[in-house]
């Protein structure tokens, strides 16, 4: 009887009103849930295509990168003759780590020489991998590639929003505190409305119980239903042994209008993004190890210090010519091409392709990206701080970021990323000298760490689109190129298949690159075996 | 509360210089020196040069479009710069270097705004 009544009436919007939560929350949970039992989003690719019987053809890969090395690594050991040309005196492509000897020369830059201590390294390329890019875990378990939780969220660290108002901007805000007080006071206002019947057309008594039941909960609100703090925000004395400190001293919460007006909430939804959640991984000594393991399996196929000049295919094959690192020109023939060359690079070069895929690979762009590296003589954001990793987060748009090593954690030294910038702002920092990158990013530090300036020792910054070979950080497809360009490249041109981030879902990001060579060479193998 | 917002409002109008006085090629060099080089003569097979430039120096809604909306490897200005700065930028690019473009006025940059922008990211984090 009831339920007839609540079908018949106030059941609709109370319906509504719930399904209308859960277009917000409710999806990514159902989401996770999907995934969780075998078939949701993240499952892509989680192993490359089984491949076997080659026989002999021979396939060029330009490009020694992720994709390249991918392609390179399936293909051989499916049987296919398989050279790779690399422009680099060195596989991986972005997948690069500067440590002690690393040289880097930006256009029109001046050549920087790292010089870390032994064992200090930073990943200026891909940093981190996320637990469901299970085509980058596939390759880092194949060669044993041991691997360390990348801390990419810690309560502990620092919001410091210069550019919010009221008494928190610009002020370091430990980011648990912020979290505590802007849920509780927003957890407050929300139990106190419902209590004084304002979603009473919206819901029944008993989702009204079980809702403030849910406030309580998630606020940490008192029987009153009021934020008086949370034991989650840290202590201002912490318990301890004893009777002093004994159970110590709760800290007091910021007012919800000063955290309000600081913008520094802005920063929880962040790390909350499904690329971006827990638990995220980096390889023990750096990114490259990854490249290391491909390199020792298929290192013998790259002609390295090698630039393609041009690209001519007919109904039967594909002729490469390249310029060797010692000058000297030459072509390679092949039955098949996988080309994992840039986009941004690679629509300046001599390819033969139809009009409409020359006219797709310039059709998309390239991301401005800079980061810098910076020695510190010592750990002072552990040992002054008790920060382990994780991101300090700066609203100045040529910081964005500070990022704790997620490593040797309670050593002497220790490298920090001091910036994480994009676009035009990337643009300007990059203009900057090396030196001058290390002094703005030890000024912007100075003002959430005291002393962060006088204890850099040593510096290395990369400017993405300054990087030969690259010029550019990763592929971004505006929503008209990705309906128009994007298919067509993502289909062979003649015997040409491209391969890499930029034809993935998943750009910027080490999984693109490989999933999207596992697609071509699938793709590659069944017609080789139709011909 | 009304008296702090009244604070910043004169604080803000004291501290600010005008835009007018911006220097054409310090501009020039703090956002488009990177890549178009303090030369414009950009970097061959990576960033166009300025220097000689048919589409620089014509009508200037084509260089006005490309600096709001981004293009390729160029990044979106449309929220870092001004009009009158964009102005400021494009009037010294025309006129630089041997180019012989007529000054762009702020006016002409504010008419183009509005459009669709590209290669914008306004993210504290990604990858």
């Amino acid at each position: 009887m009831d339920r007839g009544l609540l079908a018949a009436g106030l059941g609709v919007s109370r319906r509504s009103f719930l399904e209308g939560l859960g277009g917000v929350g409710g999806s990514r949970l159902l989401m996770a849930g999907m995934s969780a039992l075998g078939f949701g989003i993240a499952s892509a690719q989680a192993a490359p295509p089984a491949l076997s019987d080659g026989r002999g053809k021979k396939v060029a890969v330009l490009g020694a990168g992720l994709a390249g090395l991918t392609a390179a690594y399936e293909l051989s050991k499916a049987g296919y003759d398989v050279t790779v040309i690399e422009a680099r005196d060195f596989a991986g492509g972005r997948c690069q780590t500067a440590r002690k000897g690393f040289k880097l020369t930006e256009l029109g830059g001046e050549t920087q020489d790292c010089d870390f201590d032994e064992g200090n390294y930073i990943n200026h390329g891909p940093w981190r991998i996320p637990y469901h890019h299970q085509s980058t875990l596939h390759y880092t378990k194949a060669f044993n590639i041991p691997l360390e939780v990348f801390v990419n969220d810690n309560d502990a660290s620092y919001v410091m929003f210069g550019r919010g108002k009221g008494p928190l901007a610009g002020k370091p805000i430990r980011k648990g505190q912020v979290a505590a007080d802007i849920r509780g006071g927003a957890a407050e206002i929300l139990a106190k409305s419902v209590k004084q019947g304002a979603l009473d057309g919206q819901m029944t008594a008993e989702d009204r119980e079980q809702f403030i039941a849910y406030l309580v909960h998630e606020g940490y609100l008192t029987n009153d239903l009021a934020y008086k703090g949370s034991e989650g925000r840290g202590f201002d004395i912490a318990p301890g042994a004893g009777t002093n400190p004994g159970p110590g001293k709760p800290s007091t919460p910021n007012s919800f209008t000063d955290v309000l007006h600081s913008g520094a909430w802005r920063t929880l939804a962040s790390v909350s993004n499904y690329e971006q959640q827990k638990t995220m991984f980096q390889p023990v000594g750096g990114m490259d190890r990854i490249a290391k393991g491909f390199e020792a399996a298929v290192g013998k196929l790259i002609k390295y210090s090698t630039q393609v000049k041009s690209l001519k295919q007919n109904a039967t094959g594909v002729e490469i010519a390249f310029v060797d690192g010692a000058g000297k020109a030459g072509t390679l023939k092949a039955d098949y091409c996988i080309c994992t060359i840039p986009l941004s690079v690679l629509r300046q070069m001599d390819v033969q392709v139809s009009k409409p895929f020359k006219e797709a690979i310039g059709a998309v762009s390239y991301a401005l990206v800079g980061k810098i590296g910076l020695q510190m003589k010592r750990r002072f954001w552990e040992e002054d701080h008790h920060i382990y990793g994780g991101h300090v987060y700066f609203d100045d748009p040529q910081i964005n970021s500070m990022t704790l090593p997620s490593t040797g954690f309670q050593g002497q030294k220790g490298v920090l990323l001091g910036y994480y910038n994009f676009g035009a702002q990337a643009a300007k920092v990059s203009a900057l000298s090396p030196a001058e990158r290390r002094a703005l990013a030890g000024r912007a530090g100075d003002k959430v760490f005291p002393g962060y300036s006088e204890n850099i020792d040593s510096a290395f910054s990369a400017s993405w689109h300054l990087i030969e070979h690259n010029l550019g950080g990763w592929a971004q497809w505006s929503d008209e190129s990705r309906a128009s360009a994007y298919p067509i490249l993502c289909e062979p041109d003649g015997r040409l298949y491209l391969a890499g981030e930029h034809l993935s879902y998943m750009t910027g990001w080490q999984a693109g690159a490989i999933e999207s060579a596992w697609q071509q060479i699938a793709k590659l193998h069944a017609r080789a075996h139709a011909a | 509360m009304r008296f702090v917002l009244a604070f910043a409002l004169v604080g803000a109008s004291l501290s600010v210089q005008p835009a007018a006085a911006a220097d054409g090629r310090s501009l020039y060099m703090d956002n488009c020196a990177a890549c178009h080089r303090p030369t414009g003569a950009g970097v061959p097979g990576a960033f166009p040069a300025l220097v000689g430039s048919k589409l620089i120096q014509g009508d200037p809604k084509e260089p006005i479009t490309r600096v709001l909306q981004g293009r390729g490897g160029m990044p979106s200005f449309h929220d870092e710069l001004s009009d009158q700065q964009i102005a400021v930028i494009l009037s010294y690019v025309r006129q630089s270097w041997g180019n012989k473009g007529k000054p762009v006025n702020p006016t002409q940059v504010s008419a183009q705004r509005g459009g669709k922008r590209q290669n914008t990211k306004a993210v504290l984090q990604a990858h």
